[in-house]
């Protein structure tokens, strides 16, 4: 018998766009949750338009270039999609039918924007007493200097006091990932209903959940933040190097842009690594023999390192000095991990079958960064056509006459086609490889693949 | 009644890196009775830096500071058989225990999770490791970078012709504590509901390629593989531009029309058709470059950032740490609490993550000092004599 899920039978309307919070709600469908995509007819989430570093599947716009970029697909994985104007105050009517059963809610409007509407915590609250609401902006609710500004990660990535600890040294401030601070949210969001759930489960009780992206990217600087506030010390930027651990770093090895990090932790583990590199002169250099020498000399070892290196392949260098026990391991790609033997064998890149009228194959998306003992747990579904279920939540669930359906859909306030947006462009892999905004393309990735 | 979430939660936290540390001090912000378990000598992270003082004594690591507050401490050595038999009678009341000792250590100290649950049924165990508890590399060793390397997000970072770059300190460790935080938040409340715990294996690996949504999937839907942006300029949008005095970065997507950005910076010229769309931007982004920052260099940042958010733009400030620990936005959230630290002195620390409307953050407790609770923990809870105590002290065991 497998167990049932650990949400099933909770019903989320999922209100949110882009990453942070509709990631969440991935997440929260692989656990068992009804979740529930809510977007307007104009209003179709940013990711539907292959923007913000999506691809269309088969680099093809298809027929319904919205129901097929990368990122709108694996984010929203599981979900269901109802499609209503919520600026509109019958639009707003139908969501209110919907809040009074459901769990949660959850929106990442900017904060002004629920309150004009008359959905914000209190008005939810009149409407479904024990709903639990999560909210993610960028500052956070409230009455601070910055609540009312606009936000998103890529930019949040300064303010947060990332970029400025990050970067190549004597090098400007630098972004690292993409939308880093987004997931830092997406996480906050998912333990802080674990809670609200629990809560509500033994109190009877729901409640508002305020997340501010800012801050939950500045807690994780902490260590800097004290450092800063009780030795009056700021740090620099020091690329891949660790003031307590050398060498440390990442070396060009055999094949094009491909890298190997290693992090040696002893005066042992280094005198290992020569050996490994069949340097015995450089073993007794006294220049390398301590930490703190090894520190001030690390270029003189990365070059001798990069020597070695560059003639290696990056995993061949990684089984060879973790045999040794010295930590190291390749920078893996967005190709490998679909490859790594470690990553397959855990089942971390799912396959995903979509139905026959989606046109879209079988794809391949990142699974959870965790395992339950209990909860075996799999993506359960591909992510929904625009307004997929419209018929299902309206008619089926909230009892509206065919009548009353159509005459909604003449009035605009439901829709299955988007309107008001257009795809981002497709383009020619040859020419993104010459261009280099592509670091490698393969167009047997199917075959390779087994999809 | 319940005033906060997890007060009627008790975790056993054996963890001696960030990530385990980081997660179990979040059930304690809100509410759990976090119980510190430390080997005799103290736990791996209190000999990370940076330490206050500049001094490596082990009670003065902010790493250790940051993420044990709001805990109890004691010592207890696991190898011991009186040391096993204390952590049992422990986990015997326990609903979670989090740790992040190498796979299998746990079984062959006999303290893997079905045997503790023979115990107590409803207990939960949450282990985070860089590779999870199963795969060719679970044994293999780890550090910051090589989290970073294996988990995408490297082959990304950076600009092209350079090293691929990581972020700045601890973040895959950090995100490990959370996410981690985050699957045992549920799984909590799925066990609080069946009273069966479970156990909760987090690859820190996976925690950071998990971010890589973008990334990973651009390759089973074309067959492509991302790469570093281009060195040169700031590729539209991706680079930190220097002001007067400090960095910002901005772009577009906000609400702010390009024609809105055009006036921000003052430019009519930006209204040219070669700079109409993204692409054409990127295709001339030199001259792109040239133009707004010769207009920000005039300009401080703060200027910039407050004139960018009356035109909806998106703008970002480098903020330094010294800054942020003076941002009034943090402080309008309750970011901050104050604390006293017998070594550290009075601490306002970085501590709230978000807010519930009815449960709400509270700053309970220091970080432990090595051993701190011993006497509560032994004499009042479990009924050790004191003389009891003097004999665990003596033989190693607390």
């Amino acid at each position: 018998m497998t167990n049932p899920k650990p949400l099933d039978g909770l019903r989320i309307l999922d209100s949110t766009y882009v990453f942070a919070l509709p990631y969440a709600g991935g997440h929260l469908a692989d656990l068992g949750a009804e979740v529930i995509k809510i977007e307007g007819p104009s209003r179709p989430d940013v990711t539907r338009t292959g923007g913000y570093a999506g691809v269309f599947a088969d680099n093809d716009h298809g027929e319904d270039w919205w129901n097929r970029p990368s990122t709108f697909n694996l984010i929203n994985r599981g979900k269901n999609s109802l499609v209503i104007n919520m600026a509109d105050p019958e639009g707003r009517e139908l969501f209110k039918e919907m809040v009074k059963i459901s769990d949660v809610v959850m929106e990442n409007f900017t904060p002004r924007v629920m309150k004009g509407w008359g959905l914000d915590y209190p008005n939810l609250k009149k409407l479904n007493p024990d709903i639990i609401m999560v909210s993610n902006t960028g500052y956070g609710h409230g009455d601070g200097p910055y609540s009312s500004y606009p936000s998103q990660a890529t930019t949040a990535e300064l303010s947060h006091g990332m970029a400025n600890l990050t970067g190549y040294e004597n090098g400007p401030p630098s972004k690292a990932g993409a939308s880093f601070v987004d997931f830092l949210a997406t996480w906050t969001a998912l333990f802080a209903l674990g809670g609200a759930l629990k809560y509500r489960s033994e109190t009877g009780k729901g409640q508002w959940i305020d997340i501010g992206m800012y801050q939950t990217g500045v807690m994780f600087i902490s260590e800097y933040l004290l450092d800063a506030q009780l030795n009056g010390q700021e740090s620099e930027r020091i690329g891949n190097k660790n003031p307590h651990r050398a060498p440390q770093n990442c070396y060009q090895t055999k094949g094009t842009d491909q890298w190997i990090a290693i992090s040696v932790d002893s005066d042992e583990e280094w005198q290992t690594l020569c050996s490994l590199i069949n340097k015995p002169a450089i073993a007794k250099d006294p220049k390398f023999i301590h930490l703190n020498d090894r520190i001030k000399n690390h270029n003189e070892i990365d070059t001798i390192l990069s020597e070695w290196t560059q003639t290696q392949d990056k995993y061949d260098i990684m089984h060879l000095l973790q045999e040794n026990g010295i930590a190291a391991g390749p920078v893996i790609n967005s190709r490998d991990i679909h490859y790594d033997k470690h990553f397959v064998s855990r089942n971390f890149i799912e396959k995903v079958e979509y139905p026959s009228d989606r046109n879209m194959g079988t794809r391949m998306f990142l699974g959870r960064p965790y395992k339950l003992s209990n909860h075996p747990l799999h993506i359960t579904k591909p992510a929904p056509k625009f307004g997929e279920h419209n018929e299902y939540y309206l008619k089926t669930i909230l009892g509206l006459s065919d009548e009353e359906f159509d005459s909604l859909y003449e009035q605009g306030l439901i829709a299955d086609i988007p309107g008001d947006r257009e795809p981002s462009a497709t383009f020619d892999p040859l020419q993104r490889l010459e261009a280099k905004t592509l670091a490698d393309w393969d167009p047997d990735y199917k075959k390779n693949l087994g999809i | 009644m319940l005033n906060n979430v997890f007060e009627n939660l008790t975790i056993l936290d054996i963890s001696e890196d960030v990530a385990g540390s980081f997660c179990a001090r979040l059930f304690g912000d809100y509410g759990a009775n976090v119980l510190k378990i430390e080997p005799v000598h103290g736990a791996k992270l209190r000999t990370q830096a940076p330490f206050f003082e500049n001094d490596t004594h082990h009670e003065k690591s902010f790493s250790f500071f940051t993420h044990n507050f709001n805990k109890k401490g004691i010592t207890l050595n696991l190898e011991s058989t009186i040391g096993k038999n204390i952590f049992k009678d422990l986990a015997s009341r326990a609903d979670l225990i989090v740790e992040s000792f190498q796979p299998g250590r746990m079984k062959e100290l006999g303290l893997d999770l079905p045997s503790l649950q023979e115990i107590n049924p409803k207990l939960s165990m949450t282990s985070i490791t860089p590779f999870g508890q199963t795969g060719p590399y679970k044994n293999y060793k780890s550090s910051e970078l090589i989290n970073y390397a294996m988990s995408l997000i490297m082959s990304i970072s950076g600009v092209q012709g350079q090293q691929p770059l990581k972020h700045a300190g601890m973040q895959a460790e950090y995100e490990g504590g959370l996410f981690g935080a985050g699957a045992t938040s549920i799984s909590l409340f799925k066990s609080g509901l069946t009273g069966i715990g479970e156990h909760i294996d987090v690859s820190i690996t996976e925690c950071v390629a998990s971010t890589m949504m973008a990334t990973q999937s651009i390759y089973p839907f074309m067959g492509g593989t991302q790469t570093r942006r281009k060195a040169e300029g700031s590729n539209s949008e991706q680079a930190a531009q220097a002001t007067k005095d400090g960095w910002v970065v901005w772009q577009t997507g906000g609400g702010a029309s390009w024609e809105d950005i055009a006036n921000f910076f003052e430019a009519p010229e930006l209204l040219e058709p070669k700079f109409a769309v993204r692409e054409q931007r990127i295709a001339n982004g030199a001259e792109l470059d040239e133009i707004v920052e010769s207009y920000m260099k005039t300009k401080g940042k703060w200027e910039l950032f407050r004139k960018a958010s009356e035109a909806r733009m998106l703008f970002g400030v480098a903020q330094t740490a010294t800054e942020l620990n003076e941002c009034e936005q943090l402080k309008s959230r309750d970011f901050y609490h104050e604390i006293e630290h017998p070594y550290l002195g009075k601490i306002n620390v970085p501590a709230e993550l978000f807010k519930y409307s009815l449960t709400p953050f509270q700053m309970r407790y220091s970080a432990p000092t090595l051993g701190e609770h011993n006497e509560e923990i032994y004499i009042e809870n479990l009924g050790f004599t004191a003389n009891q105590l003097v004999k665990l002290r003596q033989t190693g065991v607390i």
